[in-house]
C-alpha cells in the first residue's frame, strides 16, 4: 500500500482566518492541512505517483501478474476514457490486464477494493494480482445559489483536499488481510453532495452528516447480522473511517459508542484517542481525498498505531448519493514494518507549504487545466522548486495536452 | 398538535442545545433561532437533533429530520415524526 498526498498544501487555520470564517466553530472540527493540486498535476499524476513505488519494488514476473487495474475516482477527465489507461501506460504494466474506472463519490475506493478482493477470492486466475488506485482532486468553486445549498457549505473548502492511494491486492496479503464475508453494505438514494458540473461541487452539509451517521449505524447492524459475537468496542482494536474531517469522525464514533455500548463520556473520549485518532493522522495532512480517504485512514492506523501483535481494524466507508460499507481485516507487526518503509509521513512533511497568495492564484485557475481542454502546455514557472527536486526517480507531472490526449513526463 | 406537547418538545430541544453549546446556557431560545447563529457547527447540530431523537425514542433515519431551517421547524418536525406523520 502507498499514499501520495500531493506536492503542496495549505494550512487550514490560515485559510479560515483569510475567509473571515468563525474560527471558534472550526476549532473542534480537527482540520489541519489540505493538499492542493498544482497546475502540473492531475488525477493521473496523483495515481501514478502513489502506485509507482509499489510496482517498482516488484520483480518483473510478479509485476506481470497484475491482471486488474482499477482507478477509483470522482475526478474523471473523460466520460469514456478511464484514468486507468494512462496509469497502466506510465506504470509499464502487462497488457493482459483489465482496465477500468469506478465511481460512487467517496465510496469508490472501497468499491474497487472489494472488486479486487473478490477477483482474487474467485481464483478465476490463480496467482493474479490487482492494483487498486484511488485518486481525487478538488478544484474548488462552489455552485452559486440554489435552495438546497446550506451556507455552511463554506466549510467544504477548508476540508476538501487532493490525494491518491494505491493498493496491491493478491493472495499474499502482508499489510491488511480482509475478513472474508464480513461485510455490511448499505446504499440508497439521497441528494447530500455531488459534482454536477465539470468544475464544481454542490451539497447540503447537514444532510450529508445525517446520512453518514445513519449509514454508520446501518452498516454495522448488517455486519453484525453476518458475523457472530461482534462488539463495537471489543472486536476491533482500531477503527478506520472515511474522514471528510476529523470532527465528523469523532462525532460518529461517539454516536456509535453511545448506541452500541452505552459507554460513559470519559470512556468514549479515551476510546477515541486509542482506537480512532491514529487513523486521523494522515487525513489531517491532506483533507478529504474522496474515494481514497478511508484508505488514508487505514494507512494512518497501520503506520501509527501499536502492533506488538496482530490487530483487527474495523473500517467504515461512506460515499454520498449514497453507498456505505463496514468491513474489517487484520494487520500485523510485519505489515506495519512494510508500510513504514514507504515513508508516507516524511513525504507529507516534504511538501511545499503554500502561502495564501499562491493558493488564491491556483484557485483563479492560473495555468490549471479545465475539464475538456483540447490543447495546453505547462507553464514551467508554475512548478515550484520542491516538485522539480523530488525523489530519486522523480515524479510524474502533466506536461502537455494535444488534441485532448494527455502527455506526461517524469520530472 | 397539542400546545402542551409542542411546548414539552421545545423545552427538550432547548435543554439539548444547552448541553451541546454550554456558552448558550440560560439564554432564552426562540423558534426563529438558527442553530448556526447560536454557534453550532455541523457536528453540534447533528448532536442536538440526535439527543432529541433519543429522548423521544424516535427510531427513524436521521436524514428524515434534515432540511429544518431553525429551532421552531426542528420542534415541528420532531412532533410530526413522533406522532407517526
Amino acid at each position: 500500500m502507498n499514499v501520495f498526498g500531493g506536492s503542496a498544501f495549505l494550512d487550514v487555520m490560515q485559510l479560515i482566518s483569510h475567509r473571515r470564517l468563525d474560527s471558534a466553530r472550526f476549532e473542534n472540527l480537527l482540520m489541519r492541512q489540505k493538499a492542493v493540486a498544482l497546475p502540473c498535476e492531475d488525477p493521473v499524476t496523483f495515481g501514478v505517483n502513489a502506485a509507482k513505488p509499489i510496482v517498482d519494488a516488484l520483480p518483473e514476473a510478479e509485476k506481470d501478474r497484475i491482471e486488474l487495474l482499477i482507478t477509483c475516482t470522482e475526478s474523471g477527465i473523460d466520460f469514456g476514457k478511464s484514468l486507468s489507461t494512462y496509469v497502466h501506460h506510465y506504470l509499464g504494466l502487462s497488457r493482459n490486464c483489465r482496465l477500468l474506472e469506478i465511481k460512487n463519490a467517496c465510496y469508490s475506493g472501497t468499491a474497487g477494493f472489494q472488486m479486487a478482493v473478490n477477483f482474487v477470492l474467485s481464483q478465476a486466475s490463480p496467482g493474479a494480482k490487482a492494483l487498486v488506485v484511488t485518486t481525487d482532486i478538488s478544484r474548488f468553486t462552489v455552485v452559486e445559489g440554489g435552495d438546497a445549498l446550506t451556507e455552511d457549505w463554506s466549510f467544504a473548502e477548508p476540508s476538501s483536499g487532493a490525494g491518491a492511494t494505491a493498493m496491491l491486492i493478491s493472495d499474499t496479503p502482508h499489510i491488511f488481510q480482509v475478513d472474508v464475508g464480513a461485510n455490511g453494505y448499505y446504499g440508497h438514494e439521497v441528494m447530500d453532495t455531488c459534482r454536477p458540473t465539470a468544475e464544481s461541487e454542490a451539497g447540503d452539509a447537514d444532510l450529508s452528516l445525517m446520512s453518514y451517521l445513519d449509514c454508520c449505524e446501518q452498516t454495522f447492524l448488517e455486519y453484525q447480522r453476518r458475523v457472530a459475537d461482534v462488539d463495537y468496542r471489543d472486536s476491533f482494536q482500531y477503527l478506520a473511517f472515511h474522514t471528510p474531517f476529523g470532527g465528523m469522525v469523532k462525532g460518529a464514533h461517539r454516536t456509535m459508542m453511545r448506541k452500541t455500548t452505552k459507554s460513559r463520556r470519559e470512556d468514549i473520549e479515551a476510546d477515541f484517542e486509542r482506537r480512532v485518532s491514529p487513523g486521523l493522522r494522515y487525513c489531517q495532512r491532506t483533507g478529504n481525498i474522496m474515494g481514497g480517504t478511508v484508505f488514508l485512514s487505514l494507512a494512518g492506523t497501520i503506520d501509527n498505531a501499536r502492533f506488538d501483535t496482530a490487530q483487527r481494524i474495523g473500517v467504515f466507508s461512506y460515499g454520498s448519493g449514497c453507498c456505505s460499507e463496514f468491513y474489517s481485516g487484520v494487520a500485523t507487526p510485519d505489515g506495519q514494518r512494510r508500510l513504514r518503509a514507504m515513508e508516507i509521513s516524511r513525504h507529507l512533511d516534504d511538501r511545499h507549504s503554500l502561502s495564501i497568495e499562491e493558493y488564491e492564484r491556483l484557485l483563479t485557475g492560473k495555468g490549471a487545466v479545465a475539464f475538456g481542454t483540447r490543447n495546453w502546455k505547462l507553464d514551467e514557472s508554475h512548478v515550484p522548486g520542491q516538485v522539480q527536486a523530488s525523489g530519486p526517480k522523480g515524479r510524474l507531472i502533466l506536461e502537455r495536452i494535444h488534441e485532448f490526449h494527455r502527455e506526461y513526463r517524469w520530472n | 398538535m397539542t400546545a402542551q406537547r409542542h411546548a414539552e418538545i421545545f423545552a427538550l430541544v432547548q435543554n439539548n442545545i444547552y448541553e451541546v453549546l454550554p456558552d448558550v446556557e440560560g439564554r432564552e431560545i426562540k423558534p426563529g433561532d438558527r442553530l448556526t447563529d447560536l454557534g453550532a457547527n455541523s457536528v453540534d447540530r447533528a448532536e442536538i437533533v440526535m439527543l432529541a431523537m433519543e429522548a423521544l425514542s424516535l427510531h427513524i433515519q436521521r436524514v428524515e429530520l434534515s432540511g429544518v431551517k431553525n429551532v421552531g421547524e426542528l420542534v415541528d418536525a420532531l412532533y410530526a415524526k413522533s406522532h407517526g406523520q
